[in-house]
């Protein structure tokens, strides 16, 4: 399904190196991208597979690359380069158990943080994350989107549980947003590739070998492309790429709230854990507690309006995720300010509806 | 085209280099731009694509071609990249000939870090031209030795010169096939009709340029006027234009020839499932008992046993019946060998939780399922309750020590009667005979979706566990 996403929203490159659980969507490309008129191309390794997908979007086109954890971690060097050239592309990045080449057919949810804090100055990086096939296809098209729109590299972070497991989807149900093409520059007199009136801004996008001239680099810059070396604009242009980020992050944010008003206890999760958190709601609710939950499909940046609208009334909160020590609960931490905040937490393998509604009815007994 | 250059010219000729006083850089820049002039390329045809080093100034000196400055050893693969997107660009009618040339400056040092890029460009064809500026040392951070260090050349890292064999680049490439291969001087004269060549070569072409560096090259090494051509006469260095192996038609020439062939391979021989088919059975036509709530079912076998894809035609057939499926496979990360295991969900409802807490259903059909099952702690999961189908050739339930209690546990000689690659079907076949789960006809429908050459044998498995279900009743 995120294949299928990628194709809805106009992807037309895709450079790919096998790693299990991501090989599907490699695969699927490989098989699929051609007829629709793109290419797909096996990379000898994924420095290569996303520095091909950088290059291709360079010359106008929308591209994407899979991996699992240990591919990502060659990729890091590449997404920050696509970040400073602001290059749009996206990675679908199938999380599976780690450290290392840890259990590669097993799931997890532990590359949130080696996700999101892989740029050196800490720079938001756009991660939306599916629990379920459907989720696949729909924030795929969103990816795409705001890759485009923002020229930004876009991580859609999934699972193995989620990205191989095998389910009935209602076709004709999802929401598919428009994805955008990229602004063009149109006064090729004026241009500047990293030009911004106001910081929040997007610079207009100009395609390599087309007539306007275009200028890339990866080192500290002004709003041409020039090198400079403790120049004022080089600084403005730095902290623009980050608000060119924060002035979109309500548009951005995607969660799935399923609220109740007289509720003090508040469950968060997202990917395949949100799943079980949503039966374990059941049971609990099935047991006459009053509690909501809030699924986050936006992670990065933290969808703020949605979390504070969940949060009122609230004054223990749980945050369930597949990895050791609460990665995205200790991001989520600097907005849970005065609340209780309890982490349930494992690896190794899927955690259950029971075991969310037994952490849950602990402390509510 | 004159009139063009004349007025874009690629390097002014009273440009200020940046480099160091005697750079073979310099020479390398201005040999660069008296090749693109003499091949006349219009300037925004041109990707300069830089690499990490002094090499990676240049970017500012040719204000008109369109430049990519990179990270170290990266720039083949962003040019590999501009160079395959043409495949993609090329249905909006742009000729191949107004394409973009990507034109790559790397050091010695990129060229190493880099050199997967290098042999997989090569081994592509790709329309990408390389300049390696070699200039046996690290110059912008002060002089260490690279791979490309001939024998005994000092270096900061080197003092007592350089024991490490220095890579012939040319060599290595010519072993990827690379179709354009040169080694010259930065001093020789005819660099420029050297690099025009390489950036008129359809494919990928390379040129190894031999300089010195006027700073840390000549600190550290007594040197002569003909130093470079000592140095590489004492590495066996080949000078010139090397022969290619044999002609080879570019990357972008490969994909448009096979764009047809592969389209038919894929229509008429995949053998691959449809994606995302739906069977062909009117469900809403049916009516059938299902269970309120989640029913979950472990399949578990051999690998190479078609465990999966029973598990996957049964998902099929559930869903012609309306139901809700999902199915989560696990094996070991060798594909061939050990357990190979399905978990299914069925519901009316959308399923949320797709692991197994407790099965209601466990169909064993070897020993290697079995081990898997009590190594992942299902067995131990299961309720008195749990209906368990067990191949006859695995040991009798109580020295299996199941937890189900009498009538719980079906014995079937499922590998002997529907084969070992027959049996988790036939297990399958036979649970919903004796219980009824699905409506009649929902494995015809879910048939339709395998390739033809699948569908009988399938068929007889079902079949075949459908004729044991019926003689058989449950035992302890």
């Amino acid at each position: 399904m995120v294949a299928e996403g990628a194709l809805a929203a106009g992807c037309r490159f895709f450079a790919g190196y096998p790693i299990t659980p991501a090989s599907e969507i490699y695969e699927v490309m490989m098989r699929e991208l051609p007829a629709h008129g793109g290419l797909a191309l096996s990379a000898p390794d994924e420095i290569s597979s996303l520095c091909y997908c950088v290059g291709a979007s360079l010359r106008g086109l929308k591209t994407m690359t899979a991996t699992s954890g240990p591919g990502w971690c060659l990729m890091i060097e590449t997404v920050q380069y696509a970040l400073m050239t602001e290059t749009p592309v996206v990675i679908a990045l199938v999380q599976r158990l780690g450290p290392s080449t840890g259990g590669a057919t097993q799931g997890a949810q532990g590359d949130v943080g080696l996700a999101e804090f892989s740029t050196s100055g800490g720079y938001t990086i756009p991660i939306f994350a599916p629990s379920t096939a459907s989720e696949c296809y729909e924030l795929t098209l969103h990816a795409f989107h705001w890759a485009e729109r923002l020229r930004s590299p876009v991580i859609l972070l999934t699972d193995k549980e989620v990205g191989m497991t095998t389910e009935v989807v209602d076709s004709g149900t999802s929401e598919a947003p428009e994805c955008v093409e990229r602004s063009m520059a149109t006064d090729a007199a004026t241009y500047a590739p990293y030009g911004f009136d106001h910081p929040g801004d997007v610079p207009a996008f100009a395609v390599l070998g087309g007539d306007v001239k275009v200028t890339v680099t990866g080192s500290a810059h002004d709003r041409h492309g020039r090198l400079r070396k403790n120049a004022p604009e080089v600084i403005e242009v730095l902290l623009h790429l980050q608000h060119k980020i924060d002035a979109h992050a309500e548009a951005m944010a995607r969660a799935r709230p399923d609220l109740d008003p007289n509720a003090r206890c508040l469950l968060i999760s997202y990917g395949v854990t949100a799943r079980a958190s949503r039966q374990a709601l059941r049971i609990l609710r099935a047991q006459g507690r009053a509690i909501s939950f809030l699924q986050i499909q936006t992670l990065f940046p933290v969808p703020r309006q949605a979390l504070e609208w969940a949060l009122a009334g609230v004054d223990n909160v749980w945050v369930a995720e597949e990895n050791l020590t609460g990665q995205y609960r200790a991001a989520l931490a600097p907005f849970l300010s005065g609340k209780r905040v309890h982490g349930i937490n494992k690896v190794g393998s899927l955690i259950t509806p029971g075991e969310i509604a037994r952490a849950v009815e602990g402390w509510m007994d | 085209m004159d009139g063009l250059v004349a007025q874009a010219p690629y390097l002014a000729p009273d440009a200020p280099l940046p480099y160091c006083r005697g750079c073979g850089h310099a020479l390398v820049v201005r040999h660069l731009s008296r090749a693109l002039e003499r091949l006349g390329l219009p300037p925004r045809s041109v990707a300069l694509t830089t690499d990490i080093g002094c090499v990676g100034l240049a970017d500012s000196l040719f204000p008109h071609l369109h430049t990519v400055h990179t990270t170290h050893g990266r720039s083949t693969a962003f040019a590999t990249g501009m160079a395959l997107a043409e495949a993609v660009l090329e249905p909006k009618g742009l000729p191949a000939q107004a394409g973009l040339k990507p034109v790559v400056l790397i050091g010695d040092g990129g060229a190493m870090i880099g050199l997967l890029h290098l042999v997989h460009a090569a081994q592509l064809n790709v329309d990408v031209t390389v300049l390696v500026h070699n200039n046996f040392l690290f110059g912008m951070t002060g002089g260490q030795h690279s791979a490309l260090t001939p024998l005994d050349f000092a270096t900061a890292t080197t003092p007592a010169g350089n024991s490490t064999p220095p890579l012939d680049l040319l060599a290595l490439l010519r072993a990827a096939h690379a179709g354009f291969l040169a080694r010259d001087y930065a001093t020789s004269a005819g660099l420029d009709t050297l690099i025009a060549e390489a950036i008129q070569f359809p494919g990928f072409a390379l040129v190894e340029i031999l300089e010195l560096c006027p700073t840390y090259g000549t600190r550290w090494n007594q040197l002569t006027g003909a130093a470079l051509q000592e140095i590489a006469a004492r590495q066996g260095y080949w000078i010139g234009k090397m022969e290619a192996e044999q002609e080879r038609p570019t990357f972008l020439k490969v994909w448009r020839q096979d764009k047809e062939t592969r389209k038919s391979k894929i229509e008429n021989g995949n053998s691959k499932i449809e994606e995302g088919q739906t069977p062909g059975f009117d469900f809403r036509a049916s009516s059938f008992d299902f269970p309120s709530g989640e029913l979950r079912v472990v399949v578990a076998g051999s690998a190479g046993e078609r465990v999966q894809s029973a598990a996957a035609l049964f998902c099929r057939a559930a869903l012609a019946a309306g139901l809700y499926t999902t199915q989560k496979n696990d094996n070991p990360v060798t594909q061939g060998t050990g357990f190979s295991l399905s978990e299914i969900c069925l519901s009316r409802e959308p399923i949320e939780f797709t692991g197994m807490e407790s099965p209601d259903v466990v169909m064993v059909l070897s020993q290697d399922g079995w081990n898997e099952l009590r190594a992942n702690g299902t067995l131990a999961r299961c309720r008195t309750e749990t209906l368990f189908y067990l191949d006859s050739e695995l040991p009798a339930a109580p020295q299996c020590g199941l937890p189900a209690k009498a009538g719980q546990v079906v014995r079937l000689p499922l590998r002997r009667e529907a084969t070992p690659k027959g049996a988790a079907l036939a297990a399958l076949a036979a649970w919903q005979v004796q219980a009824a789960i699905l409506p009649p006809g929902v494995w015809d429908a879910a048939l339709t979706t395998l390739p033809a050459q699948r569908r009988e044998e399938a068929a007889r498995s079902i079949k075949i566990g459908g004729r044991l279900a019926t003689g058989t009743a449950p035992c302890a």
